[in-house]
């Protein structure tokens, strides 16, 4: 199998790049015109040459840095990232114009963090991104840094990307020796950048931002209470006013300064813009990595892009942004997959939003046990709770315990009343951070989607009759905080 | 066995000017230390400890809170099985199961992992390692395998890199800014550039639009 991502353009004509600023606009600049949409954050993903540093700028790499060090001032650059509309892509869904600008406003020095410690399940964008173009990343993260006047930068990748944490630690060699790195980069004089990589040892948690700053100081991953926020004196990675991206948002950087916020802000949904990232996984023919408009349909994600569901069998249910994220079900196959649409209402229950998180798509079709699947999710955030905050500590564990019962064919008829009564208590900002809240909105969205199947299910396996399907639950509750 | 002298230098040269604090350094010096020995012992989390200038209990408590720290020995070869939704769907519970039974292990162990006696194979259920379009997606001393459907798990023991997803022969030299190939010579992509530094680009023809 090719290591490339299942492009969309597979079509015989591909649509050309996109423009450059001062290029003549497709359709004589007229507005509204459709304008073909061509990938650009993943057009060098499967290229082996890519992360030659000497390649990257054949393909007009660093220019963007150059277009700014020459010809803007660093307040040019961030209102261009405020213009292009550009939210945070790991799923908070943050404007980073206004983090970069309300960290500038916070005196220095300030720090750049780069989470790249995409642990969520199902998502697996960045590791391509950082494996397929790693200099983008750095050419964003100089941008960041010029914009905020930031002279020291981290990225902290986790522990199982061990390829990319050395690509990365190759490419900052490269940029060094080309000067792109190091004092006075592109002649511009007190533009110093140092930049490091840092590994995490396998921690979910090191995916929210605080904790991961608490990692990078050498401390248990456990998040901070906020405020201060990280932009703030205090809040920030050794208490400094600290701009935190993901990988994917800072390598939107280059093509917004070197096409125009104009040409950003007019992809895929207007209220969260931009080219989008997405990974879909589970049961499609073809999973991968899909590089469209913010704002596709799901079910043009399934059928049209991943090749549809495994063996003809009907969707069950849809994870819209990995595990975290609440159940989209076969009846929204035209619901649109952008932060903007699914962090709002109809798409806000009980349980919060349903969460776009980073973009990466788990199908389920009707072959999954859904009881199974939230045995197999619950467990996850059991063994993924940092163990700070009481009502995830205990309550992931007891949910899933309880889940173990009722698939296993334990169950006891108040359990399913507890299992909600527990989660309630979880969710709705009872915790530090989301993860209390991601542990809940699986199983708050399957029993308000799914109940009566649940209620049969775990009625049909009472007194041990699993149907042969249970085996992965006679593992052990092997909790590990 | 006690951490080589080359190992502190590297962390007080590079990694100690790095940060403000010399506790900040403990996660790198965790990864090369267990990259030195294999494991982590209560003598090395007291010579990384004396080190950073930290009470050794709490090098242990930060160590333990992570789990590719290994606190205890393993095997030369630690195969991770993803066991998150995507894999699971495609059978990476049973691919877990037919790994242990094929190397006569418990695949029960949970996440602290079983070791073949002879100290060959470690196999253990791991989160997601975010390689969810090659499910079940199976890592071996954290490189990527995959897909290992549960009918090929005999087939991975007995040739591994036929599942491999990377595959351009990089040994582990993380932290060192000097990857190298397994033959000694340093990572050069292009042949034609003769480790030459990359020069500068020359600058584009300038745009007319200005903002």
């Amino acid at each position: 199998m090719a290591q490339t991502p299942q492009s969309p353009q597979g079509q015989p004509a591909p649509p050309p790049p996109p423009p450059l600023r001062g290029d003549p606009v497709p359709g004589g600049g007229k507005p509204g015109l459709p304008v073909p949409f061509a990938p650009v954050l993943t057009a060098a993903t499967g290229d082996p040459n890519s992360l030659d540093i000497n390649n990257y700028m054949r393909r007009g790499g660093y220019s963007a840095l150059r277009r700014a060090v020459e010809q803007m001032t660093p307040d040019d650059v961030i209102k261009d990232m405020s213009d292009s509309k550009l939210v945070g892509r790991g799923g908070a869904g943050f404007p980073t114009g206004l983090k970069w600008s309300s960290t500038k406003r916070n005196p220095g020095p300030r720090y750049l963090v780069v989470n790249a410690d995409e642990s969520e399940p199902g998502t697996f964008g960045n590791r391509y991104a950082i494996e397929g173009d790693p200099h983008a990343l750095i050419e964003g993260m100089l941008l960041c840094c010029y914009a905020v006047e930031i002279k020291q930068a981290h990225i902290y990748i986790r522990g199982e990307n061990r390829r990319g944490a050395e690509i990365l630690e190759r490419c900052i060699a490269d940029a060094y020796k080309s000067g792109m790195l190091g004092k006075g980069i592109l002649g511009k004089e007190g533009f110093d950048v140092d930049m490091y990589v840092t590994r995490g040892a396998g921690a979910y948690i090191c995916g929210e931002e605080t904790a991961l700053m608490e990692s990078l100081e050498g401390r248990r991953a456990q998040p901070r209470i906020r405020p201060p926020f990280p932009v703030e004196v205090g809040g920030g990675l050794f208490g400094r006013p600290t701009v935190v991206n993901n990988v994917e948002t800072l390598m939107c950087a280059p093509h917004i300064i070197n096409r125009g916020p104009g040409w950003f802000s007019s992809i895929g949904n207007p209220a969260s813009p931009g080219p989008k990232v997405y990974t879909i996984s589970g049961h499609v023919n073809k999973p991968g990595v899909y590089e469209l408009p913010m704002g596709v349909t799901l079910g043009d994600l399934i059928y049209k892009y991943a090749g549809g569901v495994t063996r003809g069998k009907k969707v069950r249910a849809v994870s819209p942004g990995a595990l975290a994220c609440q159940f989209l079900t076969a009846d929204h196959m035209e619901v649109t997959m952008d932060t903007a649409t699914l962090t709002r209402p109809p798409f806000f229950t009980d349980f919060g939003p349903v969460g776009f998180g980073a973009g990466g798509i788990i199908v389920y079709s009707e072959e999954c046990e859904l009881i199974d699947l939230l045995v197999n999710s619950s467990g996850f955030f059991a063994r993924e709770s940092c163990g700070k905050c009481v009502p995830c500590r205990e309550g992931t564990t007891w949910m899933h315990m309880m889940l173990r019962r009722m698939a296993m064919g334990g169950a006891r008829p108040r359990d399913l009343d507890n299992l909600l009564d527990v989660a309630k208590n979880i969710g709705g900002r009872k915790t530090l951070c989301a993860l209390g809240d991601f542990s809940v909105s699986t199983i708050g969205s399957a029993f308000r989607l799914f109940r009566p199947e649940l209620e049969a299910a775990v009625s049909s396996r009472a007194g041990g009759a699993t149907n042969g399907r249970a085996t992965h639950t006679e593992l052990p509750v092997a909790v590990v905080h | 066995m006690p951490l080589s002298q080359a190992l502190k230098d590297r962390v007080v040269n590079d990694y100690f000017p790095r940060y403000p604090t010399k506790r900040a350094a403990l996660m790198p010096a965790l990864w090369m230390a267990q990259d030195e020995l294999g494991w982590l012992s209560t003598e090395t989390f007291e010579e990384i400890a004396e080190l950073l200038e930290m009470d050794p209990t709490d090098v242990v408590s930060v160590a333990s809170f992570y789990v590719q720290f290994n606190r205890k020995p393993v095997g030369r070869k630690l195969i991770e099985v993803c066991e998150n939704p995507s894999c699971w769907v495609h059978g990476a519970t049973e691919t877990l199961e037919r790994i242990c039974h094929k190397l006569g292990l418990d695949p029960h162990a949970g996440h602290a992992g079983a070791t073949t006696a002879d100290g060959e194979y470690t196999v253990r259920p791991t989160e997601c390692v975010a390689a969810c379009d090659y499910a079940p997606a199976v890592q071996v001393n954290w490189r990527y395998y995959g897909p290992v459907k549960p009918d090929d798990a005999e087939a991975f023991l007995e040739n591994m890199e036929k599942f491999a997803l990377e595959k351009d022969g990089l040994v582990p030299a993380f932290g060192t800014h000097e990857p190298r190939f397994k033959d000694g010579s340093a990572w050069n992509v292009n042949p034609s550039d003769n480790g030459a530094p990359p020069p500068v680009p020359t600058p584009e023809p300038k745009q007319e639009e200005k903002k």
